[in-house]
């Protein structure tokens, strides 16, 4: 019994970010990265059916990404995973998502898990296609925003419940192997002290290549790619204006505003 | 009337005489049975002790003894803040010693030295001067034991009080009536064992009165003497005496033994216990918290035989007198924590596990919990690591560490508030509690008019490590740029280490997420050793205490002072001087980390009388200054809604200070903690919350130049 978790190193901003010459990207020095939010409540997820089972359950986390990602791999390590799967060439550069599944979908055929989790989206690109796309093709089923799970290890299904706009709640019976994208606060996630993360540098860190999981350069890349990014940019500034002054000038001049909106209907 | 004294050197005391051989001989052997017995539980409290880990004391033998004995001998630290329970306690330590050493040396003599050797010596003027000083002793034991039974019984003392803040009315172990039980058998046993002495001490001299080295010297034992008269007077004749005497001889010799035998099984045991605590005290329990060596696997403590050897004394060592319990913030706030019961938890835990042939399975010896002798987490994390318990322990038991090993099992287990949980990721990933940009540390500084050094660009006499609060909160960043101006005026090169800087640690260390802190110290301490500079100074107790007594650990030596001392420095030398002196009523707020940690209580207090401010001390200063509940990572945990928080307990003693006009800090999170409670407490308009340095910068800014810049 095993289970998969894609997870993502993601960049959030720092203070006075610099665009990168090609106006593509945001320049590296100015990204500190850390584990993708949602995977923190995915790999989570993957831990609690591992602990709550009888028979031995391997969680395996898997990420595509350089070597600094080891970094947040090592964090899934601590949490709990079992090991953890880096696959890297320099010709992934520039893939969109549906090239970073075709590589998680071919790590998966080779890892055979009953359950694939990745989190609903990252949350520095926020494509929300990875998961989806990864079981589009596998030829698996799936179900997106995950926000329940019962599942007992070696079951032939799993039942799950999305969240519906209106307050309606969506349960579901999913064939395994399934891929599953899991929202925010479906559990809470354990904190890995610094000690266990170190201490799992001793848990192996598995490197493949591309030709490891039966890829080449141009199944990735901008080449196998469906989408390019064009630029990246800071949007002009909208037209919002302090209002100054006491309190009686502030309400004078918004409603001198509103005036001017509603062309004097008020 | 006058004393005789015996002239001949025949008078002795008087032992087994009119005992058959039978009789001596049970006596013998009631009496190796006790010392069996005593022999026997002493072995297994010392097993006990062995059961927990292994560790090396640090500082020699004879010096530990020495500091053992001055602290036993002068009872200083019994006396703090409980001038009648010391004075009584010193009664009953130097009566019973002396009337052990009388009993002993008997010994000595009677079954060793005579018999052995022909020695003997307790005969003639030496016994008399004797027999006078153990029947003062026996004053000494009665009159002690009388106060203390006075104590327990009227005083009606809260800290002596075994109700838990930790536990509700029901819980098994709610108020512990066995303590108070043993308390009293305790009292009412040494008492009687007093009491029939002197009795017995009178009968056989109603007895013996026709023998005159006996009935001539009587009044060397001027008490026993006295009530010998009194039985004589009530018609007590000489061979009812003797009957007496023999009775009460087997009574006082019999329960006098058995006390001996419970020694060990008894909170008699402290006699022991605290002695060997207070010698193998750490100065710097809670200011140098353990190291986890890398081979540990488990960082904190889960199990009782996770505590080293030293701990596990400590738990005997406490005698429940309940100092720490009335220190400690947590518990005056109402808390679920008193460090006295998390003692007498664990005492008991180990008591029931550790005491027997086999040690259990590991999963008995699980600590963590709310079973009788488990701590709960909410106790745990009640604690404000402010060190109040550790300073005031009379014997030596060292709460905090244990605490913050306990904390370090539930972190590892991410047992901790959710907030805690992202402030440490928080620190991880930005290297300060504020989610800050690290590029933002030195950020206040840009409002300066002129450029503060960069001490990893340029070398410095000081080295300003300027900490969180004072870096990134707005309201410490306006003191901050007022240092850094007073140290521009008196001259001072110095700089900061811009992004350089991290967490010190201090607090993440107390939380107890080891691994992070060991992460910042190492971090920092590199970041030093990059810069070149003479001396650090710091605005923040909390980074001064790690960095001075902690990063030496991690390889970080320096000469560091807090900037109290700085300036006071400064104004010695003439490099600032008071141009306008402050009429100010003033209260000084002794940080913990400052003060009770780093005995720091002098330099704030000269600066103010320097400043020309009129101190007014509350209550609770200097070692009993009152925690503001920021420690121990408790600042990034907003106390529970609706329960006082101790800011607000420490302004409402500060508000009955009558025309207060400023509340004195001299720590980042006094700062904001005080001000807060200030508000909170409906004192806003009544005094002020000021950080000593806006008092000297006051001070030190002659009024016109002040008319200028404004």
């Amino acid at each position: 019994m095993k289970i998969l978790v894609a997870v993502k190193q993601v960049a959030a901003l720092d203070e006075d970010f610099e665009i990168r010459a090609d106006g593509r990207d945001v320049e590296a020095d100015f990204l500190i990265r850390d584990l993708n939010e949602w995977d923190d409540f995915s790999l989570e997820e993957a831990v609690k059916i591992k602990e709550a089972a009888a028979e031995p359950v391997e969680v395996v986390a898997v990420s595509v990404g350089p070597e600094e990602v080891d970094e947040s791999l090592r964090k899934c390590l601590a949490k709990g995973a079992d090991r953890a799967v880096r696959i890297w060439d320099a010709a992934v550069e520039g893939s969109d998502s549906i090239a970073i599944a075709r590589i998680l979908a071919a790590a998966a055929r080779r890892e055979a898990p009953n359950l694939l989790f990745a989190g609903v989206q990252s949350s520095d690109q926020s494509f929300a296609s990875t998961g989806i796309a990864v079981a589009g093709l596998l030829g698996w089923p799936h179900a997106a925003v995950v926000s329940a799970l019962s599942y007992s290890p070696g079951a032939k299904s799993a039942v799950l419940r999305r969240e519906l706009e209106g307050g309606l709640l969506h349960e579901i019976e999913i064939q395994c192997p399934a891929v599953l994208t899991i929202q925010l606060g479906i559990n809470t996630p354990r904190y890995a002290s610094l000690r266990s993360i170190k201490q799992a540098a001793a848990k192996p860190i598995e490197v493949l290549s591309l030709a490891d999981v039966g890829l080449n350069a141009g199944d990735v890349g901008e080449a196998g790619s469906l989408s390019r990014v064009r630029r990246m940019y800071i949007p002009e500034r909208g037209r919002a204006q302090l209002i100054e002054g006491d309190a009686a000038a502030q309400a004078a001049r918004l409603a001198e505003i509103i005036r001017e909106f509603t062309g004097g209907s008020v | 009337m006058s004393i005789p004294v015996s002239r001949t050197d025949a008078v002795t005391r008087i032992l087994f005489e009119a005992f058959g051989k039978a009789e001596v001989r049970l006596f013998y052997l009631i009496g190796y049975a006790a010392i069996a017995v005593f022999f026997y539980g002493a072995y297994v409290q010392v097993r006990k002790y062995r059961r927990g880990a292994a560790l090396k004391l640090e500082g020699g033998l004879w010096k530990r003894l020495g500091d053992m004995l001055s602290a036993v001998l002068s009872h200083r630290t019994i006396e703090r803040r409980d001038r009648g329970a010391g004075g009584a306690h010193r009664l009953i330590f130097y009566g019973f010693m002396l009337l052990f050493a009388g009993t002993a040396t008997i010994t000595l003599q009677y079954d060793i030295l005579e018999p052995l050797f022909g020695i003997r010596f307790w005969y003639g003027e030496f016994y008399l001067v004797f027999s006078l000083v153990l029947d003062v002793a026996g004053v000494a034991l009665i009159a002690g034991l009388v106060y203390m039974m006075y104590r327990r019984g009227w005083m009606r003392l809260p800290k002596l009080d075994y109700a838990r803040p930790d536990r509700v009315p029901g819980d098994p172990d709610f108020d512990r009536p066995q303590y108070r039980r043993e308390d009293w058998a305790f009292l009412w046993i040494l008492l009687i064992i007093g009491v029939t002495g002197y009795v017995l001490e009178a009968a056989r001299l109603v007895w013996l009165q026709d023998r005159a080295d006996v009935w001539d010297t009587r009044w060397w034992s001027p008490v026993g003497a006295a009530v010998a008269e009194a039985l004589s007077a009530l018609g007590l004749s000489a061979h009812a005496g003797g009957v007496l005497r023999h009775g009460l001889w087997w009574f006082h010799g019999l329960i006098a033994l058995v006390l001996i035998a419970l020694i060990p099984f008894t909170k008699v045991k402290h006699i022991f216990t605290a002695a060997a605590s207070l010698m193998v005290r750490d100065p710097l329990a809670a200011q140098r918290l353990p190291r986890v060596p890398e081979s540990q696997a488990e960082a904190g403590a889960a199990k009782i035989t996770d505590f080293n050897w030293k701990q596990l004394l400590n738990l005997d060592a406490c005698t429940k007198c309940g100092r720490c319990h009335e220190a400690c913030p947590a518990r005056a706030v109402g808390a679920p924590l008193s460090p006295r019961d998390v003692i007498l938890s664990l005492r008991e835990f180990a008591k029931a596990t550790l005491e027997s042939g086999v040690v259990p399975e590991a999963a008995e010896l699980d600590i963590h919990g709310k079973a009788p002798g488990q701590v709960a987490m909410e106790t745990l994390w009640s604690c404000r690591t402010c060190m109040a318990c550790v300073e005031i322990c009379p014997v030596a038991v060292e709460h905090v560490p244990i605490i913050v090993q306990m904390r370090r099992k539930l972190v590892e287990d991410g047992a901790m508030d959710p907030l805690l949980t992202k402030t440490l990721q928080t620190i991880h990933k930005t290297g300060n509690s504020f989610g800050e940009s690290k590029r933002k540390r030195g950020s206040w500084s840009k409002a300066l008019p002129f450029p503060v050094k960069d001490a990893r660009k340029e070398p410095v006499d000081v080295l300003w490590f300027v900490g969180d609060y004072a870096s990134f909160d707005p309201r410490n960043q306006k003191v901050s740029q007022l240092f850094a101006t007073l140290l521009r005026e008196a001259g001072v090169d110095f700089g900061i280490l811009y992004d350089g800087e991290s967490n010190a640690g201090n607090d993440v260390r107390r939380v107890g997420e080891e691994g992070l802190y060991e992460v910042l110290a190492t971090a920092n301490v590199s970041a030093l050793s990059s810069a070149s500079f003479k001396s650090i100074v710091t605005t923040d107790p909390h980074s001064f205490n790690t960095i001075r007594n902690e990063y030496p650990d991690f390889g970080g030596k320096y000469q560091i002072q807090h900037y109290t001392t700085l300036l006071k420095q400064s104004f010695a030398e003439g490099r600032l001087r008071v141009a306008n002196p402050l009429k100010y009523r003033v209260t000084f707020h002794d940080p913990c980390h400052l003060g009770r940690f780093n005995k720091g209580y002098e330099a704030p207090r000269e600066l103010l009388a320097l400043l020309g401010c009129e101190l007014v001390e509350m209550g609770r200063c200097r070692a009993n200054s009152f925690c503001c509940g920021a420690g121990g990572g408790r600042i990034w945990v907003p106390d529970p809604v609706g329960t006082e928080k101790p800011a607000q307990n420490r302004i409402k003693e500060a508000a009955a200070i009558p025309g207060l006009e400023v509340y004195v800090v001299s720590c980042p999170k006094d700062l904001t903690m005080f001000e807060d409670a200030v508000k909170t407490t409906g004192n806003e308009g009544k005094f002020v919350v000021k950080e000593l340095i806006e008092l000297v910068r006051e001070a030190t800014v002659a009024r016109n130049v002040e008319a200028v810049t404004a």
